[in-house]
């Protein structure tokens, strides 16, 4: 049996949907998850990066800013650069836009309080490596837990990522005044990828459908087609 | 430093001359400060103690039990839960988001001392009418407060209940009870083995904050406290977390031989009563005790109850590994005292001494009291409700449905539980909006179930009673889902103590909770007194509140309290021997001043609705179960087909002796159940196996609200509504009061 891809989970002092997101990565049979620690900077043997969600650094002074500035960033940074899958959920993604990685910024919930509901979603970029199994224009359902969640951009740039498809979903209904209801959006080349709702949260359930297990099903395809493919750089 | 006079720390004068006679002399500033907060009711129970031990925390699954920072019940082969109410009313009221923050908090701490990972938390929350901006603010940032806790340390919020009554205005209710799990090998004692251990400090540094906290919360309010925003805590959820993850893996190590956190009276409560669970003595060197403020005296240092603390016995060959632990968490440490094999209670300051008090009289010697009771006058009842028109001839039904609809009491709490985070772990099976938590174990396919109840209505009218009902209606909301209750947890909260009225009302309550706890052979494994629930000489309504825990065998047997299925089969299983209306919703909605009488509860009939519900959900057969609660079967009905916005319901009822009673009554022990018509015969046959009264009264149906029944002289009567309409007034009651953008 080939060995499985190394996919590390970066865990910051107050991260705490790290267990969970390790859980959902361990249930891909293909797909081996690592805690990576906000303090390393060696990810050569890394196939795939995740940024889970929790309040890092206790969300303090501006939520992700913290963790933009960790040690474990320049890796991140330089991992990103080299065209290799990076996902941010949650925290997560604040943390990638906090840091220059994504585009954008995460402001406070239009109703300044924490909104945790389930949300009806519409998926648009399916070339990431994290949704790859979807087709454009899919419904998804995922739960959003957060605060500081209503994405904001400046209308030059907005326009710039609409027109190079970089929203990867947005909300059916705004749940928090986000510009042009982005949930998600990923970075030029779309091998980094930030959303606010929770994938890990809806990969078994007794209710409801497990729509969050095909973000880590595309990596493990993503990954496995480039392995038979040899490294090539993302179109 | 000038002399301070006696009534700085506020002991009571007869009080103060017990410890003149026990220490033989004056005790000096710091020692004073030591006895008013172990002695304050907080800290003592001395006004519920010769009470309290009418609960039974006797059972086979019990591991632990009163007297550890949390109750465990076993609920596998290896796994046990921790778990644990407590409240936090008076800080909550003085700074609502830091009162309750801290509360949450200081509950989780009680169970990850016991080396439990906490997996659940829910809260019991009561305000004054939110017609007033003051309550309003209160309700907003004790939900804020919460959220910003629970939420950041990463334990999911799963349920909760809301009251609002304008008799707690001055005196508002924040109760939080926390789950967690912990494996039997691996739990935590707070009593440390008979050896010579150091005391190893861990967590957030001291500061001046909640400065004698449990000696305010042992009071009532009047008109000028306004100075008393210091002694209120300061929460850190951030250095909560690093003080839960390096406090669970020094445990797992097996590197502490004692734990308790630093809650009410900090440093003092915690060293004094580990010391004196093994009869032993401990020494505190003040200057050791990382700060804040280096200027803190130390009466300051030892009364502080800054937030995110830890105090851990442990040999001193463990001490250099825990200090590296915490250094790696980046949390504070340090060595600050030693168990010594005198019983005496040592503080110092380098080498000064400034206290030295025998451990006895701190804790055995604490006054206990007996206090007096006097029974209130008896709320006049009558019995004509059952049969007079009186409400029902001045209100139709569909009228008083609304009623009860169009009131934050009777409507959806979703305002509250979308702003906790009720999913992070991943484990909760039904979250808010059903009609118990149910949070899955992991292991062995096994679930636990919470089910909370605080509703004081019924106590006012009856305390007795009334607390009996709390505990038959937490056995039936664990029913619905097919758990077995294995242990409750109580959180009492009162008025003054030294009132002989609410004395009464406190004896009454806590013999009406263990009576029925024993009848139904539940442990009461942990708890807390909160006295002085009293502002300007008013006193709460007596308001004890209770979680119990239930175990679900297969958690794929869990069935969700509402559907979106139309068609399907209504049926109501249980006893209705006594459906009588004093102390419902209904009641203090009417502000009946001759209410009935407080139904009582059908034991029997209890005791078979549990096995009965085990059966019939673990045949998989049942698509919605909830059991009939606040606002009886109607507000039920509408909650039970509350996932889809158009579904509702067609019922059709016999004649009826008393429709108030059938549409109204929250007598316990009924359960409202939805099942494929198919079933019908096997839900029925089954109920009559157990002995269970069971009615089909009906079926979903879509855009229909609709239900026919004759009274009592035989005429047919319909009620007819819009479900839609009737969805959009729940939904609105709370939300459209706290909403305020569009």
């Amino acid at each position: 049996m080939p060995s499985r891809h190394r996919v590390g989970i970066v865990r910051f002092p107050g991260t705490n949907c790290d267990l969970d997101t390790w859980d959902a990565i361990s249930l891909i049979p293909e797909l081996e998850p690592v805690w990576i620690s906000h303090k390393d900077r060696q990810g050569e043997d890394l196939a795939a990066l995740v940024l889970p969600g929790g309040f890092s650094y206790g969300d303090y002074l501006r939520t992700g800013i913290i963790a933009a500035r960790a040690p474990v960033m320049e890796m991140v940074g330089s991992f990103a650069d080299r065209g290799r899958p990076v996902l941010g959920i949650c925290n997560g993604f604040q943390i990638l836009a906090e840091a220059g990685i994504l585009p954008g910024t995460l402001l406070p919930n239009g109703g300044r309080t924490f909104l945790c509901q389930e949300e009806s979603l519409v998926l648009e970029n399916c070339r990431t490596p994290f949704t790859n199994l979807f087709l454009p224009g899919t419904p998804v359902t995922l739960p959003i837990a957060h605060q500081e969640g209503r994405y904001f951009i400046d209308p030059d740039q907005l326009q710039e990522i609409e027109k190079r498809g970089q929203i990867l979903l947005r909300y059916l209904k705004n749940p928090n005044g986000s510009e042009r209801e982005i949930a998600g959006v990923t970075n030029r080349s779309g091998n980094v990828v930030g959303l606010m709702p929770h994938p890990e949260r809806r990969v078994r359930t007794l209710f409801g459908r497990p729509d969050g297990l095909l973000f880590f099903r595309s990596l493990a395809l993503h990954l496995e087609r480039q392995n038979s493919r040899a490294v090539q750089p993302i179109p | 430093m000038t002399a301070v006079p006696p009534s700085r720390f506020r002991i009571p004068a007869p009080e103060m001359e017990r410890i003149r006679i026990l220490l033989g002399r004056d005790p000096n500033l710091t020692e004073e400060a030591v006895f008013s907060a172990l002695w304050s009711e907080h800290c003592s129970y001395k006004s519920s103690r010769i009470h309290l031990r009418k609960f039974s925390s006797k059972g086979p699954r019990v591991l632990m039990g009163p007297g550890e920072n949390a109750g465990v019940v076993r609920v596998t082969s290896r796994t046990g839960i921790a778990f644990k109410m407590e409240s936090h009313n008076h800080p909550s009221y003085i700074e609502p988001f830091q009162g309750a923050a801290t509360g949450v908090g200081g509950i989780l701490r009680d169970i990850f001392a016991m080396g439990a990972r906490p997996v659940a938390l829910t809260n019991s929350l009561v305000f004054g009418s939110l017609r007033q901006p003051r309550q309003m603010t209160l309700f907003r940032r004790v939900v804020a407060g919460i959220a910003a806790y629970g939420n950041a340390i990463g334990v999911p919020t799963v349920g909760g209940e809301v009251w609002f009554d304008e008799r707690y205005a001055k005196n508002i209710l924040v109760n939080a009870f926390a789950l967690g799990l912990v494996d039997e090998d691996g739990i935590m004692s707070a009593v440390p083995p008979p050896k010579p251990l150091l005391a190893v400090y861990l967590g957030n540094k001291t500061g001046r904050d909640g400065v004698s906290g449990a000696a305010m919360a042992s009071r009532s309010f009047s008109g000028g406290d306004t100075d008393l925003r210091p002694q209120v805590q300061v929460a850190d959820p951030f250095v909560g977390k690093k003080v839960m993850e390096a406090t669970l893996l020094i445990i797992r190590e097996g590197l502490a031989g004692a734990i308790q956190d630093m809650g009410a009276a900090g440093l003092t409560s915690s060293s004094v009563e580990m010391a004196s669970k093994s009869s032993l003595g401990i020494e505190i060197d003040v200057d050791r005790v990382p700060l804040r403020d280096s200027s803190m005296e130390p009466w300051e240092i030892l009364l502080s109850e800054s937030q995110e603390r830890m105090l851990l016995l442990v040999e001193e060959s463990r001490v250099e590994r825990i200090l590296d632990i915490a250094r790696d968490s980046q949390v504070s440490a340090a060595v600050v005292g030693r168990i010594i094999p005198e019983p005496v209670f040592r503080v110092r300051k380098g080498e000064a001494v400034f206290a030295e008090i025998p451990v006895p009289f701190l804790t055995e010697e604490a006054p206990l009291y007996d206090r007096p009771t006097r029974e209130r006058a008896p709320s006049p009842s009558r019995p004509s409700l059952l049969h007079t028109p009186s409400e029902a001839g001045r209100h139709s039904i569909a009228e008083l449905f609304h009623r009860l609809l169009d009131h934050p009491n009777g409507g959806a709490a979703d305002w509250i539980s979308r702003q906790f985070d009720f999913e992070v772990g991943t484990r909760t099976l039904l979250p808010p909006g059903h009609d118990v938590a149910v949070v899955d174990l992991r292991e062995e396919e096994r679930a636990v179930a919470i089910s909370m109840a605080g509703f004081s209505h019924p106590l006012t009218r009856d305390p007795a009673r009334g607390a009996m009902l709390l505990v038959a209606k937490c056995v039936t909301d664990l029913a619905a889902v097919g758990a077995w209750p294995v242990g409750m947890t109580d959180c009492l909260n009162f008025g003054n103590p030294e009132r002989p009225e609410t004395m009464s009302d406190f004896v009454q309550a806590v013999g009406g909770i263990a009576d029925a706890a024993r009848r139904l052979g539940i442990p009461v494994v942990s708890g807390n007194v909160s006295f002085y629930n009293e502002t300007d000489g008013l006193s709460i309504p007596p308001t004890p509140i209770l979680a119990t825990c239930g175990l679900l065998s297969d958690r794929r047997s869990v069935v969700p309290g509402k559907t979106a299925l139309a068609g399907l089969s209504l049926a109501l299983v249980g006893s209705s021997k006594d459906l009588s209306l004093g102390g419902s919703y209904l009641d203090w909605i009417l502000e009946d001043p001759e209410p009935g009488p407080v139904p009582l509860v059908d034991w029997e009939t209890l005791g078979r609705l549990q096995p009965f519900m085990s059966v019939l959900l673990s045949g998989g057969r049942v698509r919605a179960s909830r059991a009939i609660g606040r606002g009886g079967l109607l507000r039920t009905l509408l909650q039970l087909v509350s996932a889809d916005q158009t579904l509702g319901a067609a019922l059709s009822l016999s004649r009826l002796e008393n429709p108030l009673q059938t549409f109204f009554s929250e007598a316990p022990g009924r359960i409202l159940l939805a099942f494929e018509p198919d079933h019908a015969r096997i839900v029925e046959q089954t109920a009559l196996e157990f002995g269970v009264p069971c009615r089909t009264i009906g079926s979903t149906a879509p855009l229909l609200w609709n239900i026919r029944y004759q009274d009592r002289e035989g005429r047919a009567k319909e009620l007819s509504d819009s479900p839609e309409q009737l969805k959009r007034r729940y939904a609105a009651s709370l939300a459209g009061q706290m909403e305020d953008l569009p």
